[in-house]
């Protein structure tokens, strides 16, 4: 796994562990890959009150003279003014985003690529995969909130009409919002007791989905108890909900293996009788980004790769995440900003 | 003017209540199904709400500080689950393990509430608020062993929820439940609930309970009765504390997940909430009350949730339940308010 050492270093942004274990772990990943070309730091835990420092942070990468390149995954408003103060003083540095989520136009100026997850086309590839594991209705959970915010709207308009091009029945429920007033866990209990009455309404071949992380455990839970589909999680992954919901025993050594983790997961199902009725991508994005991002920024420095294009990271894709990633072009007039679909697993 | 005052949030939500379970009727929803679930919601909730009470009755006001019973009991079902305990059994030894941290916890926090009499509501708010980060440091680095706890990619320190199916997921629910006229009805866990209650009942009618309940009609006239009131008020706290520790085992077990972290965050609002629904009043607090305004409260919820997905207005199941939740506890804190600016 160790490569031999070069002469410059990369520096990886990640938010905090707490904060957000995928992205943290997929950069430590890296380090362990790389010794010694790696510099990982990490966002501060509440960045919205402290943008100041996670500008301070990411200028002093630039100020190093062996950092070559910076990848910067931390799925956060505000961090393109640090960017663009960094290619100021250091034009040749390499910077790739994976995710940020500032102005796309303007990101596409000053980085040098940017990748997130195709979050509204998975508003047609969601229902598709659950038509295909046998889905005769699909229910989509969701709140006040989440509803306010414009990509998710506009995936679950995009998962109605799918729904119904396809011919399934489609439903927008609406659970306690999480964001105000007491958290969760009315939530939570909500959906405990509402799954049940909508299977018993609709029958087995549903597909239910979450749009809030908290939400998966309970709906994998319940999909054990029930019989039904879930097709995807909010973030697909076989980190989120499952652990929680099938017990996971993952020993220290098997930790962020995904081929073990999925095998797991795989004969979990089994055992519950609900083998074709639950998937997820098999990595999550959040660990494969950062080192995907770091292989092409070595790439890139070392002259390897000269033209960024679908057809050259689509093969490097597949190499990092083990199944096949779809590349699509965010704008088409935008020629380094690319949204990414991975390969289902189905347990 | 007290009845009137204490009858109108009452008023108000059974009003509501018999609205929204006659559109349950005519939309169909089955109200078996609610019924079920009410009940179930009742104790999984009733015992945290139970948790307020002594410390209402000693005069410290609402325990806004309920994370920190939360807690001990979530260290408690923790270890249970790190040592494989099955069943019952592991309910119980996680509510016995729970028992020595909410002790030492409440002593501490006690420490707190008798250095700021007159101010131990929005202390306790705060006591809980900063304990929980605290908390979150703890489980990310706890020595937990057994790898269903752990995180999935680290493989170190607490996952945010862990899932008790295999270990005492529903163990008080499922125990002499049975089924009348399509309605579950959870015997064993009623039980349960109803027996925390007639203790807590019992302990009121002891020395120590009727020391207690003088504290917090009238201090001053305590202290000349020989009382020690710190010592009353810290065992106040105490009590609540581990009542709290006991409410999260029931809540975990019925909920079937352990959450960690932030989730006990929010949760001595919801409980609030309901003890005012049920008419408590500061000091004049009743076990009755615990469990009328538990089981308003929690069916309100339950009801309009599925009642407004129906009718397509979601929006309104949550303005209402906002309104509710947080509009309660300030017609209370005014109605306290206004009593003793009257008295002055």
């Amino acid at each position: 796994m160790r490569q031999p050492v070069k002469d410059y270093r990369i520096g990886i942004v990640t938010p905090t562990l707490s904060a957000s274990e995928d992205e943290f772990r997929g950069a430590v990943r890296v380090a362990k890959k790389y010794p010694g070309m790696i510099k990982h730091i990490s966002l501060p835990e509440n960045f919205q009150e402290e943008q100041e420092t996670a500008i301070t942070q990411i200028l002093s990468l630039g100020d190093q003279k062996d950092i070559k390149a910076i990848v910067i995954c931390a799925g956060f408003s505000g961090i393109l003014p640090a960017i663009q103060k960094v290619k100021a003083r250091r034009p040749d540095m390499i910077v790739i985003t994976a995710p940020i989520w500032d102005d796309p136009d303007m990101m596409a100026k000053y980085i040098d690529l940017c990748l997130d997850t195709d979050w509204i086309k998975r508003g047609i590839t969601i229902p598709e995969k659950a038509q295909r594991m046998g889905a005769k209705t699909f229910i989509h959970y969701s709140f006040p909130t989440h509803m306010a915010k414009e990509v998710l709207a506009k995936r679950r308009d995009i998962m109605k009409e799918t729904c119904e091009r396809l011919g399934m029945k489609f439903l927008a429920l609406n659970t306690p919002d999480p964001k105000t007033g007491a958290g969760s866990t009315p939530m939570l209990q909500f959906l405990q007791e509402d799954i049940p009455r909508q299977i018993a309404k609709y029958g087995r071949d549903t597909c239910i989905f979450g749009t809030n992380c908290p939400m998966q455990d309970v709906i994998i839970a319940k999909a054990l108890e029930l019989k039904f589909i879930m097709a995807e999680q909010c973030c697909p992954t076989p980190t989120q909900g499952y652990p929680a919901a099938m017990e996971l025993e993952i020993s220290e050594q098997d930790a962020g293996d995904f081929d073990k983790i999925n095998t797991m997961i795989r004969r979990k199902a089994a055992e519950a009788g609900c083998t074709g009725r639950l998937s997820t991508w098999p990595v999550p994005v959040g660990y494969f980004f950062p080192e995907f991002s770091t292989e092409v920024a070595m790439k890139l420095i070392e002259g390897e790769l000269t033209d960024i294009g679908i057809s050259s990271l689509s093969p490097m894709a597949k190499e990092v995440a083990g199944v096949d990633v779809y590349f699509e072009k965010m704008k088409p007039d935008l020629n380094n900003y690319y949204l990414i679909i991975m390969d289902s697993i189905i347990y | 003017m007290k009845r009137v005052g204490v009858q109108i949030p009452q008023f108000f939500i059974i009003f509501f209540l018999i609205l929204m379970m006659f559109l349950a009727f005519r939309l169909e929803i089955p109200l078996n199904w609610i019924i079920s679930d009410a009940l179930v919601r009742l104790v999984m909730n009733g015992v945290l709400v139970l948790s307020l009470v002594p410390m209402l009755r000693a005069g410290i006001g609402i325990n806004f500080g309920l994370p920190v019973g939360v807690i001990a009991g979530l260290l408690g079902l923790c270890m249970s689950v790190n040592m494989s305990i099955k069943g019952l059994l592991g309910l119980s030894a996680g509510i016995l393990f729970s028992i020595p941290f909410a002790v030492a916890l409440g002593y501490g926090y006690a420490g707190i509430l008798n250095r700021v009499k007159g101010k131990e509501e929005i202390t306790a708010t705060f006591v809980g608020f900063s304990f929980i980060p605290l908390m979150n440091f703890f489980w990310s680095t706890a020595p937990f062993t057994n790898p269903a706890m752990l995180w999935p990619i680290g493989g170190k320190g607490m996952r945010p929820v862990i899932g008790l199916k295999s270990y005492f997921a529903k163990a008080l629910n499922q125990l002499w439940m049975v089924e009348i006229a399509g309605v579950r009805v959870p015997i064993g866990l009623l039980l349960f609930f109803g027996i925390l209650c007639l203790l807590l009942f019992l302990f009121f009618r002891t020395n120590f309970g009727r020391a207690l309940k003088a504290v917090g009609e009238n201090e001053q006239f305590a202290g000349l009765a020989g009382i020690n009131i710190s010592r009353v008020r810290a065992w106040a706290v105490i009590l609540s504390t581990v009542i709290g520790a006991i409410g999260i085992c029931v809540y975990a077990q019925s909920y079937g997940f352990i959450e960690l972290y932030d989730a006990p965050l929010m949760m001595a609002f919801p409980a609030a909430s309901a003890i005012l629904v049920g008419g408590s009043m500061g000091r004049h607090t009743h076990i009755i009350h615990v469990v009328i305004g538990t089981f308003l409260f929690q069916t309100t919820y339950l009801i309009s949730g599925p009642i407004a997905n129906e009718l397509m207005i979601p929006e309104v199941a949550e303005i209402f339940r906002l309104m509710i939740t947080n509009g309660i506890i300030l017609y209370a804190l005014l109605y306290e308010g206004g009593k003793s600016h009257a008295a002055v």
